[in-house]
């Protein structure tokens, strides 16, 4: 039976692997493929009433927090960090100079980064900052390492006057944009 | 989901080189006893057949509507980073997919009723292996270049994903009965015993990122999204453990579900041959009416809810009551109570996919070259008999039910017989996968024995790795005739 059945089927795959071709094939290109998705996400929004600002009082924090924010440090996403942009964008309608501190805290509470930013009262123009971690930007592990932020918002001036500002406030927006090497 | 990145590969790479179930050459080639499975009522002119077991019929089809390996593995000095962004992630679109079909014959036998010479009975048993993946094309472009940059303000949609795929055994029974001269009919039933299954159901949802309302961004998800399996979760537990026993107890769990001892389901096949005048013939037939029911060794998955985030945010003095460290664990767990992960072991009924052919044939050129021989058992009546004639022209249609509606190729064919012993079809298809499918069938009757090779795509094997679509079937029969 064997004889009967297999040499025709040998014929037949013979014939395929004969007239069939291939080009040349490097498999091992898939090692240098780079998927490197840049990723954006708001972080933290911070707003004020000025009412707020005047009923705490000045030259004291009318804001101060610690975040417990481990979105960097995640094993998964530190790996793979390359770089990326913080944006701030700070809009002040009150009345007051006002300062914002943002500081970058690691497991320990230690200060790794710092951004302090001074607002000018209203009438000010919209503030806006792009700060850049990776190469020729500030170190990237200060995001790697962060797994705390402490947010603090201060009054430097009165605490009784009024803007005549429609709804006067303090604005604080942030957001990331970053690149991650996935392959 | 505990899905082990071999396996993944594994079915893309097969996915890469499998594709659909047109057996177009297979289609009313009569001389061969295999072709009962695609039509039930196709005309038949054997006393009994046997296929030979696991060689009666073997067939492996492959292919890609969109990138070839040949455009992402060629060694052509080209950046394998550019080729995938501009041929995979750019050049292909949702519409594309990646499919695989395999069947083996085990078990088919047919003989012609004693009392009932009108009647061929058959029955047997195959494997199959049905595999789909469409190309998820948003969720592509998500991984390789994420949500910002250029993509912010564009709608990911989730629906792209899609796949569905299983592994069946199929136990079957037909009767195949001249009506009269001019009219065949047949209907097979099958009982269906699933080995695994999978598939996603009406996937929806989108994934945004946009300018924010009160932040720089807001990102807001929608999804409604399930990935059904069966089957699944005991072979992924065999792989996993690390007993040294993996290949037996894959083995025992295999033929425990070949065996009715995994899902079962119900299936219908139904054909006709009709003769509208003594050269020109219609046919038509429709398979795989059936469905599983899936309740043994289900998992679950799904993700159904939205949320919005436009990150922490804080208003004062409103929000004073609520700020502590947590803020960012609390977005966390808020963004996880409105879009749930959730695993759970629901049956549920998987259909397979049904199949449609369709086909019409002219014969000419008298040559008589069956009916005095051979018999022909019931069919061998001169003029009435296709085998009369030893040519055949015409054309085919398939249309296939697929996870995104109906996938359709249409065929051209020509038939040649020479002599008792000898018959080839060539075939021309188009459909999504190749516009330029020249097909080769060669059916070989030496005595008894009977002998079929079917090679699909055959401009393809010039250089097979850039080949959107091969396939290839054959087998073994032993075939009696009336007078032997």
């Amino acid at each position: 039976m064997r004889r009967l059945f297999f040499p025709p089927l040998l014929a037949v795959i013979a014939l395929f692997l004969i007239f069939s071709c291939a080009e040349k094939q490097d498999f091992n290109q898939f090692d240098d493929l780079e998927v490197t998705p840049t990723v954006a996400s708001s972080i933290f929004y911070l707003e004020s009433e000025e009412q707020h600002i005047n009923a705490v009082g000045n030259f004291t924090d009318f804001y101060s927090q610690i975040v417990n924010f481990e979105a960097f440090n995640e094993e998964f996403v530190a790996e793979r960090l390359l770089e990326g942009t913080i944006t701030y964008e700070i809009e002040n309608t009150t009345s007051k100079d006002l300062n914002i501190t943002i500081e970058f805290l690691d497991a320990e509470g230690n200060v790794l980064d710092a951004q302090v930013f001074d607002v000018d009262q209203a009438p000010a123009p919209l503030f806006s900052l792009e700060v850049f971690y990776g190469p020729g930007g500030k170190n990237i592990e200060i995001l790697t390492t962060t797994s705390g932020l402490r947010i603090s918002a201060s009054n430097l001036g009165d605490s009784a006057s009024v803007s005549s500002l429609p709804d006067p406030k303090l604005i604080l927006r942030s957001a990331a944009e970053f690149t991650f090497r996935l392959q | 989901m505990r899905i082990p990145r071999s396996i993944l590969w594994a079915i893309l790479f097969m996915g890469m080189f499998l594709q659909a179930q047109n057996k177009q050459l297979l289609y009313d080639f009569y001389e061969i006893p295999q072709s009962l499975l695609v039509n039930p009522g196709v005309k038949t002119f054997q006393k009994w057949h046997i296929g030979v077991p696991v060689l009666s019929g073997l067939s492996f089809q492959v292919g890609t509507s969109g990138v070839t390996v040949n455009d992402l593995f060629a060694d052509d000095g080209i950046d394998f980073t550019t080729k995938v962004r501009e041929r995979l992630i750019d050049g292909m679109s949702r519409k594309d997919d990646f499919s695989t079909t395999s069947q083996i014959d085990g078990i088919n036998i047919g003989f012609r009723g004693k009392n009932r010479p009108d009647d061929y009975y058959s029955f047997g048993m195959y494997g199959e292996t049905d595999i789909i993946v469409y190309w998820p094309k948003d969720l592509a472009i998500l991984a390789f270049e994420g949500n910002g940059g250029n993509n912010i303000g564009r709608s990911f949609d989730l629906s792209d994903l899609s796949l569905r795929g299983e592994m069946v055994n199929v136990t079957h029974f037909g009767v195949n009965r001249k009506v009269s001269n001019t009219l065949t009919v047949g209907a097979r039933a099958k009982i269906y015993s699933s080995i695994f299954q999978f598939q996603t159901i009406q996937n929806s949802g989108s994934f945004r990122t946009t300018q924010g309302q009160d932040n720089i961004y807001s990102t807001s998800i929608t999804a409604d999204m399930q990935l059904q399996t069966s089957g699944v979760e005991g072979i992924i537990d065999i792989l996993e453990e690390d007993t040294g026993t993996t290949q037996r107890d894959l083995t025992k769990l295999f033929m425990k579900r070949v065996l009715f001892g995994g899902n079962l389901g119900l299936g219908f096949d139904a054909g006709f041959t009709y003769q509208l005048n003594p050269q020109t013939t219609i046919t038509g037939s429709m398979l795989d009416l059936g469905f599983i029911y899936n309740s043994k060794d289900i998992k679950n998955y799904t993700v159904r809810g939205s949320a919005n985030n436009e990150g922490i945010t804080v208003f004062l003095p409103e929000d004073i009551p609520d700020l502590n460290n947590n803020l960012w664990e609390d977005l966390v767990d808020e963004l996880e109570e409105a879009l749930p992960y959730e695993e759970n072991d629901e049956g549920y009924i998987s259909f397979r996919p049904l199949k449609v052919y369709g086909s019409i044939r002219y014969n000419f050129g008298e040559g008589g070259v069956f009916d005095e021989n051979c018999g022909c058992g019931v069919n061998a009546q001169g003029g009435q008999n296709d085998a009369f004639y030893r040519n055949s022209l015409g054309g085919q249609l398939f249309f296939m039910k697929r996870p995104r509606g109906v996938q359709a190729a249409v065929t051209g064919f020509f038939q040649k017989r020479l002599g008792r012993g000898f018959s080839f079809k060539t075939t021309y298809t188009a459909d999504k996968y190749s516009l330029t499918n020249i097909g080769l069938g060669l059916n070989l009757q030496l005595g008894p024995i009977n002998f079929y090779m079917l090679g699909d795509n055959l401009l393809g094997y010039r250089n097979i790795a850039d080949s959107h679509y091969a396939s290839l079937q054959f087998g073994f029969n032993i075939i009696s005739w009336n007078d032997n």
